[in-house]
């Protein structure tokens, strides 16, 4: 039987090994030189950061003698600065909105609901080519605010809060009505803290699917400086497409504080997973 | 003079529900009702073209697109690879909620000491003779089978959650070299392995080839077929299995098993059942509405799929062969400028997911009934 549970071990070590490989090959690459590239090796004979310092544009590119056009600190800025601000917009809104749904009686409440919940079955592309022309109009292409609030407003997070508000026991806002807490304060004192967990979740959601958002940015972003890092990283599709080594180092970067931040925040996202059934 | 409770009610709700609905009404509603309306015009980001209600037109137009019919084949094609990581997840789920604990006092601390300084001891070895990268693939070796056999479950699952997570462009760029079809790891691994056995291997062109394993079927003309073979998009399907099959489904999944009832475990043990006859009678049924769950979500989300791996990694080629309706939509509306096709494209897409999951739905519906 120990036999048996060992073999097990070796099953599930060897689909790890099969799940980071690429990201292996992506670190041992990243410190390659350009001659070493062709190569099938995980970590070169001659290792060297060069290829981070021309990515950051402390070192030129050796081929052209020139610096290349990326601008890393500020794509990390713009992307975190973003994801940030639709995180703490999409909480207050949502669970706002969730106070409403789960625990106010109110006429029509539950069609508004449904509403809601319809309007998630719609591809998102089917308002993606409307929401560029509303961004048109408000004059708010190329800017934070273009970025930003669009993506503060969001039924899913409603829902999700809404679910996990509704199993929080009435005794609690009762007990505080009883003792002459108006709606804000049961809102802010009694349910908010109860709802930490389910909050946490769609944070993390949030501020990830932000962070790693493409299609928004790549319509909205006309400037450089406005770049956000999955934007950023498609200078490396077009003029610098051929420098695998370089691409990697840029890759590295994008991965690497996702990493960590999936290490930290494991079983917070995890919990959050199971109990929104979430696609993240 | 106060108010009725009801109106004070409807106030209050008013307040809290206020900031995300007008959010909801500007960003959700509102553009779903002049996408609607747009796609019966000639609606365009061009200045020169004016906006005329053209009824059907769009719709008219769509019907007789090859290509539109070419793109949906396209979808449907990669939608092969959600079957296979929904049963890859279940797999890992299973396998991860099996007994991991070894016997003994603390043989499962032993074993990770063991298994830690033996691939040390290897990887230092490997080193000092100056094989690096095997001394590197030992040691990471090392380290996720110590953190495994530690940690069990959790620890192989925060490595089969990683791909998921970092999901995005990085992680799309970095596929992109690893189907390099010279120097890419994949090929120069499959090369190396011929080279190995003596064996003249040719190997698939990846990310540049139309060709795919439907390549025998006899497809119209422009669907550019480039034969039976690897291509574009089985490139994209091992990708896409590659992030999603440690995944939020595999995590569903393994809270649908600690769900489900230990005495039907316990009853089927007294009857002497096999580990497969427990899956398949205990396991697998109860499992059914997770399962249910995961492939309406997948099919919703794959229908819409494959613009960032398009955008990114092939701007839909081999010839179109990585085209998807959702980067059909963007390439209209976007670089074609019309939004109007653009949006009656994406009104088709939805009514396809819609129809699909109405009939998931019904069949999911009656088969759990059963």
């Amino acid at each position: 039987m120990e036999i048996r549970t060992l073999l097990k071990h070796v099953g599930l070590i060897l689909i790890a090994i099969g799940m980071t490989v690429p990201f292996l090959w992506m670190l041992g690459t990243s410190i390659k030189p350009h001659h070493e590239v062709e190569e099938l090796s995980l970590v070169p004979r001659n290792p060297q950061l060069e290829n981070y310092a021309i990515v950051l544009r402390q070192s030129p590119d050796p081929y052209t003698g020139k610096f290349l056009d990326l601008n890393f600190p500020k794509w990390y800025f713009n992307s975190i600065f973003v994801a940030a601000w639709v995180t703490v917009l999409q909480v207050l809104t949502s669970s706002m909105a969730a106070y409403a749904f789960a625990r106010l009686q109110w006429p029509g409440r539950d069609k508004v609901f449904l509403l809601y919940l319809g309007t998630m079955m719609i591809p998102g592309m089917v308002t993606m080519l409307p929401n560029y022309q509303i961004m048109v109009g408000l004059d708010f292409i190329n800017t934070y605010q273009g970025l930003i609030i669009p993506a503060a407003f969001s039924a899913f997070g409603t829902f999700l809060l809404r679910q996990f508000m509704l199993g929080i026991p009435r005794s609690y806002d009762e007990a505080a009505d009883i003792d002459g807490a108006n709606h804000l304060q049961i809102f802010l004192d009694v349910i908010l803290p109860m709802a930490k967990p389910g909050i946490i979740a769609l944070s993390i959601f949030t501020f990830l699917g932000n962070f790693q958002s493409f299609f928004w940015p790549l319509v909205m972003v006309k400037d450089d400086a406005m770049r956000t890092i999955p934007i950023g990283l498609l200078s490396f599709q077009g003029q610098y497409g051929q420098q695998t080594e370089l691409i990697m180092a840029a890759t590295v970067m994008n991965v690497i504080p996702l990493i960590i931040l999936f290490v930290v925040m494991q079983k917070q996202l995890i919990s959050g997973i199971q109990l929104g059934g979430v696609k993240g | 003079m106060s108010a009725s409770p009801l109106r004070r009610n409807a106030l209050i709700a008013l307040l809290f529900l206020g900031p995300n609905l007008l959010g909801f009404l500007v960003f959700t509603l509102g553009p779903i009702v002049i996408s609607l309306i747009g796609s019966f015009t000639t609606w365009s980001l061009r200045p020169s073209v004016p906006l005329k209600f053209i009824g059907l037109q769009n719709y008219v137009d769509l019907f007789q697109d090859p290509n539109f019919y070419f793109y949906f084949y396209n979808t449907l094609y990669l939608l092969i690879g959600m079957p296979i990581s929904i049963a890859g997840s279940l797999a890992l789920a299973v396998l991860l909620n099996q007994k991991l604990k070894l016997r003994g006092p603390q043989g499962t601390l032993r074993l990770s000491l063991v298994a830690a300084a033996l691939t040390l001891c290897i990887a230092g070895f490997l080193f000092f003779i100056g094989s690096h990268s095997a001394a590197f693939l030992i040691f990471a070796l090392g380290l996720i089978s110590s953190t495994g056999i530690y940690f069990g479950s959790i620890g192989y699952r925060t490595f089969y959650y990683l791909p998921c997570f970092t999901a995005g462009a990085g992680t799309i760029l970095l596929w992109m070299q690893l189907y390099n079809p010279n120097f890419g790891l994949i090929n120069q691994t499959l090369v190396a392995f011929g080279d190995l056995f003596g064996w003249q291997i040719d190997p698939p062109g990846w990310l540049t080839s139309t060709k795919s394993l439907l390549g025998f079927l006899p497809l119209p003309e422009h669907f550019n077929n480039g034969g039976f073979g690897l291509g574009a998009r089985e490139a994209m399907i091992m990708m896409g299995v590659w992030a999603a099959v440690g995944g939020n489904n595999m995590i569903l999944y393994l809270a649908g098993i600690s769900n489900i009832s230990p005495e039907l475990y316990e009853a089927s043990d007294i009857d002497g059942a096999s580990g497969w006859q427990r899956f398949r009678f205990i396991t697998f049924p109860q499992l059914a509405p997770t399962t249910f769950f995961i492939v309406v979500m997948g099919l919703i989300g794959g229908l819409q799929g494959g613009f960032e791996q398009a955008r990114l990694m092939t701007e839909g080629g081999p010839a179109g062969t990585t085209t998807t309706l959702s980067y059909y939509i963007y390439t209209q509306g976007f670089e074609r400028l019309d939004l109007g096709y653009g949006a009656a494209v994406s009104w088709v897409l939805f009514i396809i997911i819609m129809g699909i999951t109405l009939i998931n739905w019904r069949y999911g519906n009656s088969a759990e009934a059963e």
